[in-house]
Order: C-alpha cells, then sequence, then structure tokens
C-alpha cells in the first residue's frame, strides 16, 4: 500500500516534465508541418526545376538566382517591377482613405449622440456579415456607368466612405475604452471636436490605427477577385493578377520561377508581419474578447 | 458638444453615404436584377422582367445543386474542424510555455498570408501530380494520388488550405483563454476537479463568446471562398469544387447572365443571413456572457 | 460689477426626462473655494460639469465674472477643470499637456514657454517636464493636472473629485497642498468631493446637495453646529450624529422642554414655534455626549454593547435603556476606562444638542446662532 503510493509519488514527479515534453512535441511538429510549404517556397525560389521536382528538401543543393531573373522578367512585356508597383498604387491610397475614414466614422459612433444611432449601428454590423458577392454585380454596372471600368477607382473609392465594418468597429472598440475626461479635458482647454480627434484621440489610439492600416495592407495584397473583375489591361495588373496569369502560361515547365516571383509577392506582408505581428493580434483580438 | 446631433451625424455622414451608395443600394439592385434576364454586354434597358423564373430555373438546373451541395460540404468540414484545431492548439498553447511568443507567430503566419494568389499557387504545387507531397508518399514507397484530377480529393486540398489557416482563430481563443481569471482553476483544483472535467466545466463556459465571434465570422468567410477554388482547382474536375461564390462569378463575369448570377449570390446571402440569425438567435441558449465588471462602478455619477 | 465670480439661477438639468438638478441658485464669491458636497447621485458633479460647459442646462443661468456664460463654449468662458482620473494626455510630456491649451489659442511660443516653466516651478514639476504622464506618480499627475488648469489663469478654477483616486496619505498631502496654492493663487474654486473631510478642510463655503437640490450653504462650522436639516446634520461630522425620538412637550422664548423614553428634558433653543406633529428628534453629536461625571447631573442611561479604541479617542457604543433605537455613539478620550455590558450614565451638552420636526427640519436654533448672518 505504501509502496505503491511512493511509486505513485515517482511517477507522478515527473508528469509536469512528460507534460511539457508531449506539449512541445506536438506544438513543434505541427508548426513545421504548416510552415514547410512557406520554406518548400522559399527554397524553391533558388532552386533549378529539375531539383524542385526530384527533392522534397527545402534547401537547394545548387542554388541558383535562374528563378528570379527569368520570373522578374515575366512572359508580358512588362518586368515584375511592374506589378508591383501598380498593386502599391492600389494599396496605399486604399490604406490611407480606409484609416481616414474609419477613424472619423468610429468617432462620430464611438462619442456622439446621433438620430438613429442604433439602426446605423446594426447597419454597419450587417456589412461585416454581408457577403460580398450579392453587390458586385451591381456595383460592377455603378462602376461601369461612372466610366471608371479598368481604373483602379472601383478598387479605392468606396473605402473613402468608412465601408469595412470591421476596421470602424475595431477602433469603436479602442475609442470606447479611452477614459471620457480626456477628450473633455482636451475641450476644456480649446479644442473642437475635430482637435479633440486629431490632436489627442487619434494619437492616442495609433496602435488601433495601425492595427487597420496592416490589415486592409493585407487583404488589399491578397485581394485577387476585385481586380480580376475590374483591371483589364495587363499594364494595370497588380501582382495577384500577375501571378495567376503565369500559373496559366508556364506553368507546366517552369515552377522555379512562378516561386520565386510568389516569393516576392509575399515578401511585403512577411516583413511587415514580423515587424508589427502584435499589432495583428490586437487588432483582432480587440473586436472579439472586449466585445 | 458631445450631445451635439449635428456634429456626429457629419462624422458619421461618410458611412451613411457609403453604405446607401456602395451597399444599399446595390443589395437592392441585385435582387432586382435577379428578377430579370439581364446580360452583361446588353444596355439594361433591354433586359427583360421574367419574374422568379431565375429562381425556378435553379430547381433545373444540375450544376448549381452540384455548386450548393459542394459549399454546404466545404463549409461544415471546414469550420468545424478549423475552430477545433484552433481551439486545441490555443489550449495547448496556454500554459505557461517558453517560446509561446514563437510558436503564437509561426502559428499565425498562414492566416495572414493564406488568402493571396501566391499561397494559392503554392498550394498548387504541393498538391500537383509531381508535387510536394506525392514526391514525400513517393519516398516512403506510397504510389502518388492525383489530388486536384480526382473529384474525391480536389476539394479536400482546399479544404486542407482553409484549415492551415486556423492561426486567427486560434489567437482569438488565446486572448480569451488569457481573460478568464486564474483563481477559477485554483478553486476548482481545491474542488478536486480533474483537468479534463475544468476544461468542459470551466474553460468551454467561459469561452463560448469567443467562440460564438469565431463561428460567424467563419462560417461567414467560408460562404464566400472563392480564391481557392478558383486558382487551385477551377472548381473541377466534374463540378467538385465549385464553391457558390466561384459559380456567380462565372456565370456573371464569364457567360454574362448578370440575372441569373444575381439571383445565385441572393441564395447564397439567404443562406448566410439564415445561419447568422440561427446562431444569434440561439447564443441565449449557450453562450454565456459573464457580467460586465465594468458596468458596477460606472454610471452613478454622471 | 458685483462681487460674486460665478452665479447660478434657477439651475435645472434633465437627462432623458429625468431631472438631474432641480433648480438651483447660488453665489460664488470672488476668491471663495466652494465646496460641492453629497452623496453620489446629488447632482454635484453635473452642476460642475454644467458651470464647466460640458453640460448645457435645460433651464436657467449660469454667469461667471458677470459674463452670461450659459451657452459658451467651455474653453470661452474663464474655467479650468482639474479631473478626478487627472485626464492628462498620455501621448504628451509634462510640458506639452501643460502648454496644450496655450497651444490652442495660438499664444507665441517663447511665451508659452516661459508660462510653463512658471507654473512648473510653483508646482514642483520643473524636474518633470520631459517626462510622459506613464512615468509619474499619482500625486505627481495630480499636480501636472492643476498646473494645466493654472497655465490658462482662469477665472474659475473646477475640481471633479480630484483626490478620489489617490491613496489614503496621499490625499491628506494633496489637500493640504491645494489649500496652500489656493491661497496662494486667490482663485476663485468650486470643488466637488463626497467626502465630508475635504470638504470641511478645505472649503470657504460648502453647499450640501441632495437629489438635485441645495439642502444648505454656509460655512464649514455654520453647517457643522447649525444643520438646517436631518441631512445635513447626518452629512456633516464623523462619525455621524446620533438620531434619538422624542415629542415636543412646550417651549418658552429660548428653551424647548422634550419629553424622551427616559424622562424629560429641558433643551436652550431659540425662535422655536410648535411642530405640526409632537413626535421629533434629538440629535446628539458623539462629541457633546460624555460619561457623567460625579456629582454631575445624568440625563441618559444605558449599557455599553461595543468599545473601539483608535488610540487618541474612544468611540463608545450606547444602548439606551427604554429607548427604541439603534445604539447611539459616544466619543470619549482615549484612556477611558469602559467595559463591555457597562452600564453607564451619560451627559448632554445642551446647548450642543439639536431638535428636528417630524420632517427632518431643525426646530429653532441655538442660543448662539444668528440666523440674520447666512
Amino acid at each position: 500500500m505504501s509502496q505503491s503510493a511512493t511509486a505513485d509519488a515517482g511517477w507522478r514527479k515527473h508528469l509536469p516534465v512528460i507534460n511539457a515534453f508531449m506539449r512541445y512535441g506536438i506544438l513543434i511538429i505541427i508548426g513545421f508541418m504548416m510552415l514547410y510549404p512557406l520554406f518548400w517556397m522559399i527554397g524553391g525560389s533558388f532552386k533549378n526545376n529539375q531539383e524542385i521536382f526530384s527533392s522534397i528538401g527545402f534547401i537547394p543543393k545548387e542554388p541558383t538566382l535562374d528563378g528570379f531573373k527569368k520570373g522578374w522578367e515575366t512572359s508580358t512585356e512588362y518586368t515584375f517591377a511592374t506589378y508591383l508597383i501598380n498593386t502599391m498604387k492600389i494599396v496605399v491610397p486604399k490604406v490611407i482613405v480606409t484609416v481616414i475614414s474609419s477613424v472619423i466614422v468610429a468617432y462620430g459612433f464611438a462619442r456622439f449622440a446621433i438620430p438613429g444611432r442604433k439602426l446605423l449601428f446594426a447597419l454597419l454590423m450587417a456589412t461585416v456579415l454581408l457577403p460580398k458577392s450579392v453587390l458586385l454585380i451591381p456595383q460592377y454596372l455603378m462602376f461601369r456607368e461612372f466610366g471608371w471600368l479598368d481604373t483602379y477607382l472601383p478598387l479605392i473609392a468606396p473605402q473613402a466612405f468608412a465601408v469595412e465594418g470591421f476596421f470602424v468597429f475595431m477602433i469603436i472598440q479602442f475609442m470606447r475604452s479611452l477614459p471620457m475626461e480626456m477628450e473633455e479635458a482636451a475641450v476644456m482647454d480649446g479644442c473642437n471636436s475635430f482637435q479633440v480627434l486629431t490632436l489627442v484621440v487619434a494619437p492616442v489610439i495609433l496602435p488601433a490605427i495601425i492595427s487597420v492600416a496592416l490589415f486592409q495592407f493585407m487583404w488589399s495584397m491578397n485581394d485577387f477577385l476585385q481586380p480580376l473583375i475590374y483591371l483589364s489591361s495587363v499594364e494595370k495588373y497588380p501582382v495577384a493578377l500577375a501571378l495567376k496569369m503565369s500559373i496559366d502560361v508556364t506553368e507546366a515547365t517552369s515552377w522555379n520561377e512562378i516561386l520565386a516571383m510568389s516569393t516576392i509577392a509575399l515578401a511585403p506582408s512577411l516583413i511587415l508581419f514580423f515587424v508589427a505581428q502584435r499589432y495583428f493580434v490586437e487588432g483582432i483580438t480587440s473586436g472579439a474578447v472586449k466585445g | 458638444m458631445f450631445n451635439d446631433k449635428k456634429i456626429g451625424s457629419l462624422y458619421v455622414a461618410p458611412f451613411v453615404i457609403g453604405f446607401l451608395l456602395f451597399t444599399a443600394f446595390p443589395f437592392v439592385a441585385s435582387f432586382v436584377l435577379s428578377l430579370t434576364d439581364a446580360q452583361l454586354q446588353d444596355q439594361l434597358g433591354s433586359a427583360n422582367f421574367t419574374g422568379i423564373q431565375n429562381y425556378t430555373e435553379m430547381g433545373r438546373d444540375a450544376t448549381f445543386q452540384k455548386s450548393l451541395g459542394v459549399t454546404f460540404f466545404y463549409v461544415f468540414i471546414t469550420v468545424p474542424l478549423k475552430l477545433a484545431f484552433a481551439l486545441f492548439i490555443a489550449v495547448v498553447l496556454n500554459f505557461k510555455l517558453r517560446a509561446i511568443g514563437f510558436f503564437r507567430t509561426a502559428y499565425y503566419l498562414p492566416s495572414i498570408l493564406g488568402g493571396s494568389v501566391a499561397i494559392a499557387i503554392v498550394w498548387r504545387f504541393v498538391f500537383a501530380g509531381d508535387g510536394l507531397i506525392n514526391q514525400a508518399l513517393e519516398m516512403i514507397g506510397i504510389t502518388g494520388v492525383n489530388w486536384l484530377g480526382e473529384p474525391n480529393t480536389a476539394m479536400f486540398s482546399i479544404i486542407l488550405l482553409r484549415l492551415w489557416q486556423f492561426g486567427s482563430a486560434m489567437v482569438v481563443f488565446l486572448a480569451g483563454l488569457k481573460a478568464i481569471p486564474e483563481d477559477l482553476y485554483e478553486a476548482a483544483d481545491l474542488d478536486g476537479a480533474s483537468r479534463l472535467r475544468q476544461f468542459w466545466m470551466i474553460t468551454l463556459p467561459l469561452l463560448t463568446p469567443v467562440l460564438f465571434f469565431n463561428f460567424i465570422m467563419q462560417i461567414v468567410q467560408a460562404f464566400q471562398e472563392f480564391n481557392g477554388p478558383y486558382i487551385i482547382t477551377g472548381g473541377g474536375p466534374l463540378k467538385s469544387s465549385y464553391l457558390l461564390p466561384l459559380m456567380i462569378y462565372e456565370e456573371g463575369f464569364k457567360y454574362f447572365n448578370l440575372g441569373y448570377s444575381s439571383a445565385l449570390s441572393w441564395v447564397l446571402f439567404v443562406i448566410i443571413a439564415v445561419f447568422t440569425a440561427i446562431a444569434f438567435w440561439s447564443q441565449k441558449h449557450w453562450v454565456f456572457y459573464a457580467q460586465d465588471r465594468e458596468d458596477k462602478n460606472g454610471g452613478a455619477q454622471k | 460689477m458685483t462681487s460674486s465670480s460665478v452665479r447660478l439661477s434657477a439651475v435645472t438639468k434633465s437627462f432623458n426626462g429625468t431631472d438631474v438638478i432641480k433648480g438651483v441658485s447660488l453665489d460664488v464669491k470672488k476668491g471663495e473655494l466652494v465646496v460641492f458636497v453629497g452623496p453620489s447621485g446629488c447632482g454635484k458633479s453635473t452642476l460642475l460639469r454644467l458651470i464647466a460647459g460640458l453640460e448645457t442646462p435645460t433651464s436657467g443661468e449660469i454667469i461667471i465674472a458677470d459674463k452670461d456664460v450659459t451657452y459658451a463654449h467651455p474653453s470661452k468662458r474663464g474655467v479650468a477643470m482639474v479631473f478626478q482620473s487627472y485626464a492628462l494626455y498620455p501621448h504628451m510630456t509634462v510640458e506639452d499637456n501643460i502648454a496644450f491649451a496655450l497651444k490652442i489659442q495660438g499664444r507665441p511660443k517663447a511665451e508659452i514657454r516661459a508660462k510653463v516653466h512658471e507654473v512648473a516651478e510653483i508646482l514642483q514639476l520643473d524636474h518633470l517636464l520631459q517626462r510622459r504622464p506613464k512615468a509619474l506618480s499619482g500625486g505627481q499627475r495630480q499636480r501636472v493636472a492643476i498646473g494645466r488648469a493654472i497655465v490658462r489663469e482662469p477665472d474659475v478654477f473646477l475640481f471633479d473629485e480630484p483626490l478620489s483616486n489617490l491613496d489614503a496619505s496621499l490625499r491628506g498631502q494633496m489637500r493640504v497642498e491645494i489649500a496652500r496654492l489656493h491661497r496662494k493663487l486667490g482663485a476663485t474654486s468650486v470643488y466637488v468631493t463626497h467626502d465630508q473631510v475635504e470638504a470641511m478642510t478645505l472649503a470657504d463655503k460648502i453647499v450640501v446637495l441632495r437629489a438635485g437640490l441645495v439642502e444648505q450653504v454656509g460655512s464649514p462650522m455654520t453647517l457643522y453646529r447649525h444643520p438646517a436639516n436631518l441631512f445635513v446634520a447626518g452629512f456633516i461630522g464623523s462619525p455621524r450624529m446620533n438620531i434619538l425620538p422624542a415629542t415636543f412637550a412646550g417651549s418658552t422664548a429660548d428653551s424647548v422642554r422634550i419629553q424622551t423614553a427616559q424622562g424629560s428634558l429641558i433643551i436652550p433653543r431659540k425662535d422655536v414655534s410648535k411642530p405640526a406633529s409632537d413626535k421629533i428628534q434629538l440629535g446628539l453629536r458623539p462629541e457633546s455626549l460624555s460619561l457623567t461625571a460625579p456629582g454631575a447631573e445624568a440625563h441618559l442611561t444605558g449599557y455599553v454593547t461595543l468599545i473601539e479604541r483608535l488610540g487618541g479617542e474612544t468611540f463608545a457604543y450606547v444602548t439606551l435603556k427604554e429607548f427604541d433605537c439603534e445604539p447611539i455613539i459616544i466619543k470619549l478620550d482615549g484612556e477611558t476606562a469602559v467595559h463591555n455590558h457597562q452600564e453607564v450614565a451619560l451627559t448632554i451638552e445642551l446647548k450642543r444638542a439639536h431638535l428636528f420636526d417630524a420632517d427632518d427640519q431643525a426646530l429653532g436654533h441655538a442660543p448662539d446662532f444668528d440666523p440674520a448672518q447666512v
């Protein structure tokens, strides 16, 4: 009896170690499997085609920049640089107008008495849940009427009107967590409401604003359907369309080129993610946990 | 000043204008279009009012029925698996492990990148006939499968891509887990509750608000999946991965049937609306909202 | 030109149909420090916010320095406010926090610098000017908040429970500092608190509020000695005044005879008219009761049921014989020898006794009080 109790205690003494060992084991194996496709993509960019098809390791045996050189040329008359620049021409203005409009609208919702406020807020939240494909065709026809087809305007202009309810909601949550007294102090100090917003509120919720900017940046980089519908000239294509076009043309043969260009296409997002990871985490959790 | 309705309305005005112009109007217009035989190449004026013909047409359209079926299949497999997996990893991560930040980063990264065309292409290569997976299988002596060429496995590759992106749900779960006070577990320890029991009796009930949020977001997202099937499988083979958003796009912009495409999009809308409505309606039965502590303090004075 | 710096006339405020301020008229004289006290929900903060301009009244007038500012923007009223949570701007240094109002006004840089440094010196913040609020202690943040108010040289300072976020020892220290500052600057101030100690120690004049109405206005000692009703009597003074039931048994020009459960008492009291109901209430502060000295007259008897020794003083809870009321508290010297269950006889300092009618209003007034003074 006493013997088995001590044996049991001895086994239990090691339980935390075994426990931790199992946890790390699970985490490392899953993590490795998850990241492997990314390693394989980056490694593949530096391989020649034969090696991609003959080895599943991700470290290239004979590293070569061929994939980058040829991929950068692309099969079109433009280099990949054109598509990268086009992407930025869409993404940068989109991020800027999204941030400005979302902050302004969120401030109205968070702090002011507005006629019909409950209804408006419900509509705002409904836009988060509304499938975009319901709006796709009428929006297309509308922008066709505006003469905006094959321009970047359909991709950017709506964002100036705080159409992404998710972002507005995120900023509202941050604003509501601020003490009202701080804004009242600013009013006492002589600010009008817009100065309160720009001089006091916006700087204080800067982390939220950065989160919104980063999410919009990523989503816009990844956006494929909208450019697919609205852009018809190859010279205006963003990276997403250029990549899709390149697999249609060269998939069978030049995997290294495509992997190299995929790596380049993901590089800005990868870098931003590692630099600003905490803003992503804060952004996505603020809506879910506080709300 | 903050009580001034005029100033407040001014701040919200961009949203109201944008909502009317870019959401409300297209929303209604798409329903009107769904009652016509409008074609993309024609002037809208030449379209005929056809009543509910587009909707009755769906009853005869085998492609639509196939698409509807695979859409439900995709959503019903992807969402529960993704949530379960995200919760599992979040719970494993939520112990005072070293390097938790590292693992969180590693697991969250695919969520950020996964929606991109580049990743979809990599996925296509991974599952290609001579791709990464088949090469790996060959090494251990198993003959590869034509993943993207077989109706049974094509959808599998897309589901796996979206499961790969469990990170954002996991991060939300993690934040929810961190918000559960430690002393609840200490009290349960003193009461002699096992770890598993603690999970069912404490963790899960307190996590239901977060679970609810994740569920809604994942459902809405999953029903709108487009990039994956469009780039990886093109909806095939034999329409086995022809999700509704893909069909809506092709009907509208490939076959130019604006009326039918709009009707399809309304079906998708109604499906999502029904699911979210059920979720919101049912939440009072299973979502446990802890009383907001701030409510007790504030309010008395001002 | 009048001598009043802030004047409220018949100010009311309702939120969504609920009357929070039900008609308040008030004068604050130049250089005076007026304290609004009352339990939470009494409207004291709302009243302050109405003066600040953060709320606008439903009706009535607010006049500051002879200008009607009822509907003026907060920054155009010549008022500055110190908030409960300090409300410092977390993204600005101490210097920028203090300078912010002047920058908004577009004052020249050199002038701003000079003023900020002058204020920082007064408040001993010179060495902290480049810090962010996060790096300051509670007391330092409080001083920055005050500095932000001073730099604007307002006609009136408004304080909204400025000490309630500080711990007890620091609160005492800051209280002294605010009193000293007020004497130095001689600025008109309105100060809101729920703490009657703060009210007593800081105020030139106390305004006691309840449910949106002014209960009584007067100097701290006036309110303490001559509360106009049972509410003020209960709110000012700690421990609270003891209240005993009694009946009115007749009055002369300068005294009232009352009947209690333990017999009759003659209370010196002026201007007493016969109350509507014979049921009245006898109010006795703990310090106007003492153990009956040998040879002195005993007014009440009872048993000690609880003793609290604070060192310098001792509070004894005495359950009175015959009375149907809570045990009364008496304040004794710290070393007084009493023990539980002891039977004690008590002497009342009769000229400090208070009388209230059945409607809780003071019945007449103490002989040493001149109502015309107020």
